[in-house]
């Protein structure tokens, strides 16, 4: 069972501030969308592959069975273009484009969350401006996501035991089966953030506007290096493309 | 009969959780006990199918559960979870009652009755248009009883089922148990309250790391160091040991024995 994506390793990219990994996703988005050109979109990628597995410690196999389920979405944004864009090739060659920006943009983001625990990653956003009631709320989601999947095992179990059959009859008469797993499940999940509640206003929170960090992160001097390339590689991308004017084609 | 024979379970190919258990469960009361992670809920799942043997067998009335789903198995083995309000979903007892006979494709009228014949056992009656989530903790745990009653199990499973009940609900539980067992049920009761065993069981198996350490009369399970196994013996048998008054299983024995002693 997967509960969550991240890979807990000692790298250099799991080391740094997670607001320079959040930045530097952003900031390589960005990057993707500003060109169109199949083989350098295709070199981007690979470069964010090489840096994944070189300095994050992330095995390409793992890269692999993250990206998988988009394949067949970047393959249908490649034979798409063909029918829009004349001739055929030109379609497919700027398809291809599109198909491996989807697939850099997906990893781009995975990958900030396989080398970023969910604890960096929520305090990074807090850090950058996020109001604290957002971030936990997005802790919380997070953290409850292997419980509501022991749970909704648990219910399964309990439905099964009584015949219910999951996976009997067409479409609507399963879409209808999962009721009887459905609401024990809202109930409880009604019940527990009731719960949850009542303890985090018995614990006060919320008492004072200002709160203190007993786990926080500090920016050091390799983050602000990092910070530094990430920025000159962003302004180089720009001078690629808007002085160089390489990598882009109009399209209409 | 239930047949459990050189039962392995191993969970994710990693964590082993039973090691090669055997067992027979015929129309009587037997305790499952063991501390927490000792694989008794694992071991009760393999008995109506929901858990199948990584190796060995487990076979119900001359059905190997491997080769039936849970749905067919559940006419034979009913399993109340520990936690009632898990499968609760109907907006009325009446209808909650009816999922299970419903599930087994019966009659509207054989659902009827059944639905009413298990009310009527678990003292539920009058409660039918009652919603399940607006009952007591007792009534939860009696109307998780007869959804599974309804379906005329000949084995009952029984997860803890007086954990988190007042002295009151716990007995009409135990007064339930006994009952349907003297109609003829096989019942399987998975427990760490030493009390409720005391009470209720004849047989007593204790697993233990996923081993079955013992399996034989309650007299005898009691005189097993149970602190070694992080369970711990009833007060009652120590006291009434001590006076002389030999193996005592319920209180009010204990309260008559004492105007014996001079």
């Amino acid at each position: 069972m997967m509960y969550t994506l991240y890979l807990d390793r000692d790298s250099f990219l799991h080391k740094l501030d997670p607001r320079v990994k959040i930045i530097g996703s952003f900031l390589g988005i960005i990057a993707f969308i500003l060109f169109n050109s199949p083989s350098l979109l295709f070199v981007l990628f690979l470069t964010i592959i090489l840096a994944l597995v070189l300095i994050g410690k992330i095995h390409i196999r793992e890269i692999f069975t993250v990206l998988k389920p988009l394949i067949p979405i970047a393959i249908v944004a490649m034979v798409i273009w063909p029918f829009i864009l004349k001739p055929w090739y030109f379609g497919l060659f700027i398809g291809a484009g599109y198909g491996i920006r989807l697939l850099s943009v997906a990893l781009l983001t995975l990958g900030l969350i396989m080398t970023t625990s969910q604890k960096d990653l929520v305090l990074g956003f807090i850090r950058m401006g996020m109001p604290y009631e957002i971030g936990l709320t997005l802790t919380i989601a997070l953290r409850y996501i292997p419980t509501l999947y022991m749970l909704t095992q648990t219910i399964m179990d309990a439905q099964k035991s009584r015949g219910l059959e999951l996976e009997k009859g067409n479409f609507f008469q399963r879409a209808r089966n999962t009721v009887p797993v459905l609401i024990p499940l809202i109930v409880a999940s009604i019940k527990t953030a009731h719960e949850l509640s009542i303890a985090l206003e018995s614990r006060a929170f919320g008492a004072s506007k200002r709160r203190t960090f007993l786990y926080d992160i500090k920016m050091e001097m390799k983050d602000y290096m990092s910070f530094g390339v990430l920025i000159a590689l962003f302004l180089l991308t720009l001078y690629v493309r808007y002085c160089l004017e390489i990598g882009y084609t109009k399209l209409f | 009969m239930i047949e459990v024979k050189n039962l392995w379970h191993v969970y994710n190919g990693k964590k082993v959780a039973i090691r090669g258990v055997d067992l027979t469960i015929g129309n009587e009361i037997v305790a499952l006990v063991g501390p927490n992670g000792s694989g008794k809920t694992t071991l009760a799942k393999h008995l109506n199918g929901l858990l199948k043997p990584t190796k060995g067998n487990v076979v119900v009335d001359g059905m190997d559960t491997r080769e039936y789903s849970v749905a067919e198995l559940a006419r034979v083995v009913g399993y109340v979870f520990q936690n009632p309000e898990n499968m609760f979903f109907e907006e009325n007892v009446f209808k909650e009652v009816s999922f299970g006979p419903k599930n087994l494709g019966l009659s509207e009228d054989e659902v009827e009755t059944r639905v009413k014949w298990a009310l009527k056992e678990t003292n539920l009656e009058g409660y039918e248009d009652r919603s399940p989530y607006s009952l007591s903790g007792g009534e939860k745990q009696r109307l998780a009883i007869a959804c599974i009653l309804a379906m005329k199990p000949k084995y009952i499973i029984l997860d803890e089922p007086t954990t988190g009940l007042d002295e009151k609900n716990a007995g009409a539980i135990k007064r339930i148990i006994r009952k349907l067992y003297s109609e003829g049920h096989g019942i399987l009761l998975i427990t760490h309250e030493m009390d409720l065993v005391l009470e209720l069981a004849e047989r007593v198996v204790l697993l233990y790391e996923g081993k079955k350490l013992f399996d034989g009369a309650i007299k005898e399970f009691f005189d097993l160091d149970l602190r070694t196994y992080d369970l711990d013996r009833p007060r009652l048998l120590d006291i009434s040991e001590r006076l002389g008054m030999g193996f005592l299983r319920d209180i009010n024995d204990f309260i008559n024995s004492l105007g014996m002693i001079p």
